[in-house]
């Protein structure tokens, strides 16, 4: 009767997320293998904030303008994405600013002469200077100690409010998404502007707002399930299908502007610095929405699993109807019913529409008469 | 119940759309950054030679100056020997002068009461053993006219005639108005202040840490005029009288809260325009006090700074598609939402525009008062944010959707819905804010710019999830309307359908 798209619109879908965890973790590791090869080998492309350049100052007069700027940096086989070319004004004078990273003495030399000619002045007119970083190391070390005092309040918030596993799993997933968002960075070479940090930034701060979301639906379920004996697979499995068009949902919401941004922004207007700020967070979303069911979620498990509440348990899964039936009633299938699901012989054994009390926590209340 | 409701909406609309009006009467807008908008380029010069690390110190101090909020991300840079400061959104090349010279760090304020500070010896503990309860420059005294420095009148080097009261009431409230605690730098004491009387713009620029007498002292040269000698003396006199808004006869300096030095007042008034610091000072110390009088804080001397404008590095166009992007993002989004949740989707939209309104309103406000300055990373976070907060939205309709499938009244749901998803949203915003919170007090530049706006579009998030959100689900959930059939999206029909 029901197909799979309206069985997840109403959350009944019973995929076994915990049961193939590993495809899941075997991709990350993967991912992760990549990332931390290409740092070694490749490392990151630094932008300008971050390591300084050089800053030319050209007088206007002449043909000079910002746009003959750029033509003269392109004929020198600069690439002009992440060059800085200003207009200074002061009075009636009025020079153009180019700041751009590191390049040989001799390209430095050949844009100075380029840049004067154009400008119809002599070489001396046109200042070069080397620029220190915007960014400053200074700024990074004071950014990491706060990341990790971050980290360390978070973990400490979330092992209260939770416990302290889903504090682990929930930053074991952060640290997975930064990971590999910086992976592809390194690999495709991108280059990082204070911008980039600001985006992975973002993905941090999504990323665990996601898997809170997600937790908080799996502490709900623990409390449900607490009478009941229900291995901790089962309640991860049947939070995470209640929590899938949710998790669906927020992502292709959060997808959608960044899209835009990137498709729309970059593509048909032309703004080509918003090109990497959306993709750094296109990729990081959506990395985001993934390791919240893929990693956090199955870690939490495994590490619960371990746990004495849930030792004996360990290792059933009730999948299919068996898990819908858990989903409903907030009970396993009988424990006979569940060993045999546990070694797969159950078939079509509680296909049987199940009443309606069954299907609620409990009752709904009549209506009053009195009342409309 | 439903009057609360009724209150609690109307409450939250006016509230934004007022503050909208306010801004729009007052002409605030929010203001853009270098990248989008340009502003002004400051150049300074140190004089003479310059040793690199203290001209990195003044970069950072610079940047405190400049960005006491952090989130007016000005672009500062050594070039070659010179330090660029380039400041968004500033037209004006007088003002771009004064917020860059602003000594403003240095103040000036009567002590009232001084006691031994409880949370101290963590503090910098160059002095050892930070308990000692004497003053570092327990005493000021006339100094003769400027050069003859070292036939200076002797300096009577008291200790502390401060009276070490017990700790003073409640620091946060109960103060007179002007009033403030403020820890010392070193001497790990607390002092109970009086207001700001003035600045360290009292003093010229030429500061010295000399030997008098066998001791190291500090000469600060007093400005003549109003905003100098005239100002200090006011001050000093009234000191030197020791009435009630100055018992103790001492004068902080204080430099970046913290309270530097808290010489006793020997005289009443100066009068041939300098002033000598005296106490038990080391080499450093008096160095350091001596630095603090004439630079603020910075270490290096600069000649007068030159102004020029400077345009957009990127410009309009990227702005214009960012925002053209961005809004058709969010109208991918809100189609999405209706598609989904049919008719509860017009809440989202009120609920996008109330936050949409108090968001614009804070930051137009900010841009005013502290600087603050919108840059296109700054505009396409606040899009991608849009993302996350339609998140809450659809927490609460997921949940509202499971108890109506449940077999409840829409009604009942919607208000069971919300307490559950509420729960959620708290958690998970609370993690947010936490983050925004540690990387807003521990950060500088752009990190911290992008700290306060998840901040601020995380604390909206709430607000308008408690306050509009939740009345104005809870009362369409009682209308015809919305009880009628499919018209959110919410399949009530499944239950039947499972029973039969």
């Amino acid at each position: 009767m029901a197909g799979g798209i309206s069985r997840l619109y109403r959350g009944e879908t019973t995929v076994n997320f915990y049961g193939r965890r590993n495809i899941g973790f075997i991709f990350s590791a993967l991912l992760l293998i990549v990332t931390v090869g290409s740092l070694f080998s490749q490392g990151l492309n630094l932008g300008i904030d971050f390591k300084g350049g050089v800053a030319f100052e050209v007088p206007v007069s002449g043909s000079m303008s910002e746009a003959k700027a750029k033509e003269i940096l392109t004929t020198n086989k600069i690439k002009t994405d992440n060059v800085k070319i200003q207009t200074l004004t002061s009075g009636s004078t009025q020079r153009v600013r180019i700041q751009l990273g590191d390049i040989p003495v001799a390209t430095r030399t050949t844009i100075q002469e380029a840049l004067a000619k154009e400008a119809k002045a002599t070489v001396n007119d046109v200042s070069v200077s080397t620029v220190s970083s915007t960014w400053g190391r200074n700024i990074t070390t004071k950014a990491i100690k706060a990341l990790l005092i971050f980290f360390l309040i978070v973990s400490l918030f979330i092992a209260w409010r939770f416990e302290w596993r889903m504090a682990l799993s929930a930053i074991v997933a952060m640290v997975h998404d930064v990971g590999i968002s910086v992976g592809v960075y390194s690999v495709f070479k991108l280059e990082v502007t204070p911008a980039t940090v600001v985006a992975f930034l973002t993905i941090l701060g999504f990323s665990l707002y996601d898997t809170i979301v997600v937790f908080d639906k799996v502490h709900d379920n623990n409390e449900r399930f607490s009478g009941s004996k229900v291995s901790y697979g089962d309640i991860v499995n049947v939070s995470m299908n209640q929590v899938l068009m949710r998790s669906l949902n927020t992502s292709i919401a959060a997808l959608m502007p960044v899209l835009s941004l990137l498709v729309l922004g970059s593509g048909v207007f032309g703004a080509i610095a918003l090109r990497e700020f959306a993709l750094a967070l296109l990729v990081g979303l959506a990395t985001g929405a993934y390791s919240s069911i893929y990693i956090a979620s199955p870690l939490l498990g495994i590490l619960k699993e371990r746990s004495d509440q849930y030792r004996p348990m360990r290792g059933h899964l009730s999948i299919g109807a068996d898990m819908s039936h858990l989903m409903h009633t907030g009970a396993p299938v009988g424990r006979r019913a569940a060993a045999r699901a546990a070694t797969e012989e159950s078939q079509g054994s509680v296909s049987a529409p199940l009443a309606v009390e069954t299907l609620l926590s409990h009752p709904p209340r009549p209506r009053k008469k009195s009342r409309r | 119940m439903i009057r609360r409701l009724v209150v609690s909406l109307v409450a939250i609309v006016l509230l934004a759309g007022g503050m909208f009006t306010a801004n729009l009467v007052a002409g605030n807008h929010p203001s853009l950054g270098l990248d989008l908008q340009g502003g002004a380029s400051v150049t300074m010069t140190p004089v003479g030679e310059v040793d690199p690390a203290a001209l990195s110190v003044a970069v950072d101090i610079i940047r405190q100056r400049v960005d006491s909020l952090g989130v007016a991300e000005p672009e500062i840079i050594r070039q070659g020997n010179t330090i660029v400061v380039n400041l968004p959104g500033v037209k004006d090349q007088q003002q771009a002068l004064d917020t860059i010279g602003r000594t403003g760090a240095v103040e000036m304020r009567p002590v009232l009461k001084v006691a031994p500070n409880p949370e101290s010896t963590t503090t910098t503990s160059t002095i050892a053993g930070a308990t000692t309860t004497t003053l570092k420059g327990s005493s000021t005294t006339l100094a003769p006219p400027a050069g003859g420095v070292g036939s200076s009148r002797t300096a009577a080097v008291t200790t502390t005639t401060v009276p070490t009261a017990t700790s003073p009431t409640d620091p946060a409230t109960g103060l007179p108005e002007g009033q403030t605690i403020l820890p010392g730098r070193k001497d790990g004491l607390v002092y109970l202040l009086g207001p700001a009387e003035a600045t360290g713009e009292v003093f010229s620029n030429d500061s010295s840490a000399q030997v008098d007498a066998g001791s190291w002292v500090v000469v600060a040269k007093l400005r003549s005029g109003a905003a100098g000698a005239d100002l200090w003396n006011k001050l000093a006199t009234k000191c030197y009288a020791g009435g009630a808004d100055c018992p103790s006869k001492a004068i902080a300096i204080i430099l970046d809260g913290e309270v530097i030095s808290a010489p006793t007042v020997q005289t009443p008034t100066f009068d041939n325009g300098s002033v000598q610091i005296s106490g038990s000072f080391s080499q450093t110390e008096a160095k350091d006090l001596a630095r603090v009088l004439q630079f603020g804080a910075v270490p290096v001397k600069f000649d007068t700074p030159t102004v020029q404008t400077v345009s957009a590095s990127l410009g309009e166009d990227s702005l214009r598609a960012a925002v053209l992007s961005g809004l058709i993002g969010v109208l991918l989004v809100l189609l999405f939402l209706m598609f989904y949740y049919r008719l509860l989707a017009i809440v989202v939209v009120g609920g996008l525009g109330v936050s949409g309104l108090l968001l614009w309103s804070v930051i137009s406000w900010l841009s005013k008062t502290n600087g603050l300055a919108l840059t296109l990373s700054g505009a396409a976070g606040i899009i991608v944010s849009i993302g996350v907060t339609v998140d809450s939205y659809v927490v609460f309709f997921e949940k509202l959707k499971d108890d109506v499938q449940q077999g409840r009244t829409l009604r009942n749901s919607a208000a069971r819905g919300f307490e559950r998803a509420w729960r959620t949203i708290l958690a998970a915003d609370t993690v947010s804010l936490i983050g925004a919170i540690v990387l807003w007090w521990l950060t500088v530049g752009s990190v911290r710019g992008f700290a306060f706006f998840l901040g601020l579009s995380t604390m909206a998030d709430m607000v308008v999830s408690y306050f509009f959100t939740r009345p104005a689900v809870l009362l369409l959930a009682r209308t015809k309307l919305f009880n009628k059939g499919r018209v959110l999206g919410v399949a009530r029909s499944t239950t039947s359908e499972a029973v039969a």
